[in-house]
């Protein structure tokens, strides 16, 4: 038979790194993106990649990596996939220099590290502030390369909507739409791989880029894939708020002195710095007198946001504390933190050197997606998943500098197995059901075009972004879950009554929008059941009605699958693979 | 191509990409970047240094155009070194401001002035310069026969107020598109690639433009000024000899 | 403050054929709000100021961080990314308009895709025997990656190319982001084995002999760019490379 022909869907780190993989082993791949690749959400990353090189003689090692990394996910990942990721990362930080990527150097040439969250060593490769985006240009610089050999035809402007699947359950292509003439097209493949990263959008506000909707795992978790850990979503302590999105804001801040405050009245009207130190609660610092500032980001959120929501004392009562760098000068504050002031300065207009930022706690990262097996390939075959969009490098809770390591580890290898797959899978009986889905999908637009009624989908995706934000994101209560869920399930019935005031046929973004808004619904009962049903506290999910972590019930991966019925997903729990490391007790009070 | 990703969708227009290694225009370009520095920027200062003997009076200037008429091959010279490629770098100048849009409304920055301004005083140049030769050395009296003639030619021409600023307003604008010429020669082709070096040059440019344009206005002042007033309609040639210092054995 | 508005004129075109009309916007004043956020406010409620009921407007974006480049456009005239683009810090009312040098799609979508072919055509990358285990990389000094890393900061927005006197139709010139990049990979060990290919390509028809040195491109670039000084070095190595091969034949 011909050259197997591969589908990827998604440009950022991970889906170009699964397509480098099957190009160079001699496969052909049909790449689909929303946006033109280097556009991917992967150039938001900041920080650096995480790879044990042991470069600053600190006797860092692989195990080392593997342990902090299972330790930082509190047990919750599969060890086997982590502890493969982890030994792998030293050989792709050198691919990745090959590549050119401009990593810092020290004076002698070597790669430069530095330090992150959640382990002792220096073990955090960087380019500048500017880490994704450099990784995923040298990737993106690859991929160009073997599509001007055509061995890679790019889909930029498509979007994904759906698995084809045959009748014996088997992946066979996908189904997407042209965003410019909303055409609906069958493209086959002898296998599919998802790399269609995080699920920000589901929160309204997030730190994920535009295109991070989870609309494409929603849809083929509705064609039968299991979704696992959804539940689990990684706050970031210190983000921007901003009209339009949540933009991060470093940990460096606080490392070199800033302070988190907030006034002492509620809706106190006055500018920050005519607060006087009396009427200024430094909770953190009162909180947590060892650590103060410096305490765990999950701690730090946690923190932040039961002084918001809790004591209301979020600033104007808006959900906003004061990170404070004022008092410190200002040369200290341009030599060491430049560049993460100038993005508060050109995003907020303030100076920080001379008013406190703004801050609050962002959703950040999906630590939940597909459930994949230890192939990547999720429970239907010949469809394999990848990078932020599947569920099992991070555990509870993702360290930083990992992500990028996941993704391109998880491309790597992801691809020769997909393509390996691809050979050997059974020849599709006739189009393998392709016919049938685009004509579901026609229907689908075709209803959401003609539809009548009043709803706005924009003003539902706010509403959807407000409970989950409100409800499933730092603390979590069993009784707010369930107003949520409620909440969605409204929302599920006012989308019958959607109605696009733009009805045209070209390059219509509302109605491409409302297509992912129905996905973003449906996944989003996902992680609010998913977080109702585990009655514990774990990494990134905490609930103060049960503090503690439940290994006895819940060293467990939550695996949802879809019922179309009105009660929601159906929930079962599969065992963790803790073969390499006993579970212990996750402390960050005391080295551990 | 651009387009083949949306099979559906009707073919947009647009700039096209890049011919790579493909065509000749690289070559013609960079022959009119040369050009404009050498031989036509050699020749404009020689020009003003020239014209600048008008200063010593009507004799001396007479000798400056008996002396360059004198040259070997002057004529051979004077086409090969001057009118081509004054008449290519001026053509092929005037397709290359067809070809771009100046947006200074939008984007008043100096270098975008200073592009716009070059092909201002271009195209001020090119209709002066076909001016100033066909009247200066084609009609009238022929100078290269009569060089004694030539501070009286000028004066004479120099008379009418409107030519008169005519000539002070082209001296200027040749002299700026020259001087901006060279700094943008030495821009474009490497030869100052860092943001102080071209700013230093440019220092050096400004400072060299402005030089000219001083000799060049005080030439012609040399010609409307009341020093030399009624210049005689022709300087015998028995009287260049001498001061040229027997170049020249007749 | 309560009643404080923000007006927005933005120029609409249902298709690359339908005509291009005007519509203008009166929304509610908030802190903090860039172009973007008007615009996402306009889709939850896509009524004029005349009451006239109208479409979202269609516009890229995505990363919202100045990172990704999709969002540029033309805001009060000039070309800029509209997601750092703060309402506080423009003259009102806000004229938006999508580049006027890119093929339009719709209202201020345009297709950009001409400079990805361009680094296509100047072989814009690092040609690395594989991706299997080679070991580390070439040593490199600190300095020579604080040379490459500003270019590799380029975010592909085109705006460099919009505000380009010499980018059009009639010349087809590559742009100065392009020209940037080869500088990149010629500056890398291992990339430089396609430097002369790459100059090659660069003096072909709407090469780098096309610039006017207006210098807008390093006025314009939101990442700071040195972009002229790439454009300075590379046409001297263009010429080199040029004249080296006229005399080799």
């Amino acid at each position: 038979m011909a050259s197997p022909r591969i589908i990827v869907v998604g440009g950022g780190l991970a889906g170009l790194s699964a397509v480098i993989k099957i190009a160079e082993a001699g496969g052909s791949v049909d790449l689909f993106s929303i946006v033109p690749v280097k556009r991917s959400h992967s150039v938001c990353a900041q920080g650096g990649i995480n790879a044990a090189k042991n470069l600053k003689g600190e006797g860092d090692t692989t195990w080392q990596h593997f342990d902090d990394t299972i330790y930082g996910g509190d047990f919750l990942a599969n060890q086997t996939p982590v502890k493969a990721m982890c030994e792998n990362a030293p050989a792709i930080i050198d691919l990745l220099d090959r590549m050119g990527v401009p990593f810092n150097r020290t004076p002698e040439g070597l790669l430069d590290f530095r330090r992150f969250g959640g382990t002792l060593y220096h073990r955090t490769a960087f380019a500048g502030a500017t880490t994704g985006q450099q990784l995923l240009y040298a990737l993106d610089e690859q991929v160009r390369r073997f599509e001007s050999e055509g061995k890679v035809k790019k889909y930029e402007g498509w979007e994904f909507l759906s698995a084809v699947i045959d009748s014996k359950g088997t992946a066979r292509g996908i189904t997407a739409m042209d965003l410019r003439s909303m055409e609906v097209r069958a493209f086959p493949a002898e296998a599919v791989i998802l790399a269609t990263g995080g699920i920000g959008a589901i929160f309204g506000k997030s730190t994920n880029s535009v295109v991070c909707t989870g609309s494409a795992q929603s849809a083929v978790f509705q064609q039968g894939a299991y979704y696992a850990n959804g539940e689990f979503i990684q706050v970031h302590p210190t983000a921007i708020p901003g009209e339009d999105k949540l933009r991060l804001m470093s940990e460096s801040a606080r490392g070199e002195g800033g302070r988190v405050w907030v006034p002492k009245t509620p809706g106190d009207k006055r500018d920050a710095k005519q607060i006087p130190e009396s009427e200024r609660w430094y909770f953190l610092e009162e909180w947590y007198p060892k650590y103060g500032n410096l305490v765990p980001r999950d701690v730090a959120t946690r923190a932040i946001h039961k002084v918001v929501y809790e004591h209301h004392l979020g600033i104007d009562g808006q959900p906003m504390v004061y990170l404070d760098l004022t008092h410190i000068d200002r040369e200290t504050l341009n030599r060491k933190l430049e560049g993460i002031l100038e993005i508060y300065e050109k995003f907020v207009g303030d100076d920080p050197r001379e008013v406190p930022m703004k801050i609050f706690p962002g959703m950040h990262y999906t630590m939940g997606g597909l459930w994949v097996d230890f192939n990547q390939m999720t429970n239907i075959p010949g469809l394999f998943a990848v990078g932020e969009c599947e569920y099992q490098y991070h555990g509870a809770n993702r360290l930083g500098a990992n992500s990028l390591m996941s993704c391109i580890h998880g491309g790597f290898t992801t691809g020769p197995i997909a393509l390996k797959y691809a050979k050997s899978v059974e020849a599709v009986e006739g189009d393998g059901g392709a016919a049938t889905e685009v004509t579901r999908q026609k229907e689908i637009n075709k209803a959401l075009i003609t539809n009548e009624g009043n709803e706005n989908p924009f003003k539902l995706w706010r509403e959807l972004g407000e409970t989950t934000t409100k409800h499933a994101t730092v603390i979590r209560y069993n009784s707010g879950l369930q107003e949520a869920d409620k909440k969605i399930l409204e929302l599920i019935d006012r989308y019958k009554k959607v109605n696009l005031s733009d009805k045209s046929q070209w390059a219509n973004t509302s109605f491409a929008f409302a297509r992912q808004l129905k996905n973003m619904l449906e996944l989003s009962r996902v992680v609010v059941q998913g977080a109702f049903l585990r009655d514990e506290s774990r990494g990134a999910h905490y609930k103060p009605d049960f503090p503690e972590r439940n290994d006895e019930k819940f060293l467990k991966t939550t695996k949802a699958s879809f019922t179309g019925e009105v009660e929601g997903p159906n929930f079962e729990f599969e065992a963790v693979d803790t073969q390499y490391i006993p579970p212990r007790p996750r402390r960050y009070d005391i080295a551990k | 191509m651009a387009t083949a990703n949306h099979p559906a969708a009707p073919r947009l227009k647009g700039v096209q990409p890049l011919r790579a290694g493909q065509g000749t225009s690289f070559f013609w370009r960079k022959l009119h970047s040369l050009l404009g520095v050498i031989p036509i920027g050699a020749f404009l200062i020689e020009h003003i240094i020239s014209n600048f003997e008008a200063t010593g009076g009507p004799a001396a200037y007479a000798a400056q155009v008996y002396f360059l008429n004198h040259l070997p091959l002057v004529r051979v010279l004077e086409w090969v070194f001057i009118f081509l490629p004054i008449a290519y770098h001026a053509i092929y100048g005037l397709y290359i401001w067809m070809r771009g849009k100046s947006n200074v409304i939008y984007y008043p920055w100096a270098g975008n002035w200073m592009y716009m301004a070059q092909r201002w005083t271009g195209l001020i140049a090119f209709v002066y310069i076909g001016y100033h030769v066909a009247t200066q050395r084609f009609l009238g009296v022929s100078l290269p026969e009569n060089p004694g003639a030539a501070f009286h030619k000028v004066q004479a021409e120099l008379a009418n107020p409107w030519i008169l600023a005519v000539y002070i307003i082209a001296m200027i604008a040749i002299c700026w598109h020259f001087a901006y010429g060279v700094w943008l020669f030495a821009a474009k082709w490497g030869i100052t690639p860092g943001v102080e070096s071209r700013k230093r040059f440019g220092y050096v440019c400004a400072a060299g433009g402005v030089l000219l344009a001083v000799l060049g206005l005080w030439s012609i002042w040399a010609f409307v000024g009341p020093k030399y007033r009624n210049a005689p309609a022709d300087v015998p040639v028995s009287m260049l000899v001498a001061p040229v210092g027997g170049i020249n054995g007749n | 403050m309560a009643n404080k508005t923000v007006t927005l004129e933005i120029k609409r075109q249902a298709s690359p054929d339908a005509p291009a009309v005007w519509e203008k916007f009166e929304l509610e004043w908030r802190p903090g709000m860039n172009v973007i956020s008007a615009m996402m406010e306009i889709a939850a409620n896509p009524v004029t100021t005349d009451g006239q009921t109208t479409t979202p407007i269609a516009y890229d974006s995505n990363c919202l961080e100045e990172i990704c480049g999709s969002c540029a456009m033309l805001i009060n005239g000039k070309a800029r990314m509209a997601c750092s683009a703060l309402v506080d810090n423009l003259e009102q009312p806000i004229k938006i308009e999508p580049l006027s040098k890119f093929p339009l799609v719709r209202d201020l979508q345009v297709d950009r895709s001409v400079l990805f072919e361009n680094l296509k055509a100047v072989k814009a990358w690092v040609p690395i025997d594989g991706t299997y285990d080679l070991g580390s990389g070439r040593r490199m000094f600190p300095q020579e990656q604080e040379l490459r890393y500003p270019l590799s900061n380029c975010i592909s927005c085109t705006c460099c190319m919009e505000v380009c006197p010499q980018f059009n139709e009639a010349t087809g010139f590559v742009g100065a982001a392009t020209i940037a990049q080869v500088k990149l990979f010629n500056s890398h060990p291992t990339g430089k084995v396609l430097a002369e290919e790459r100059l090659r390509a660069l003096a072909g028809d709407g090469g780098i002999q096309e610039c006017g040195f207006a210098q807008n491109c390093v006025e314009v670039c939101p990442k700071q760019i040195p972009l002229t000084n790439a454009i300075s070095d590379i046409s001297r190595d263009v010429l080199l490379q040029k004249a080296k091969d006229l005399i080799r034949g």
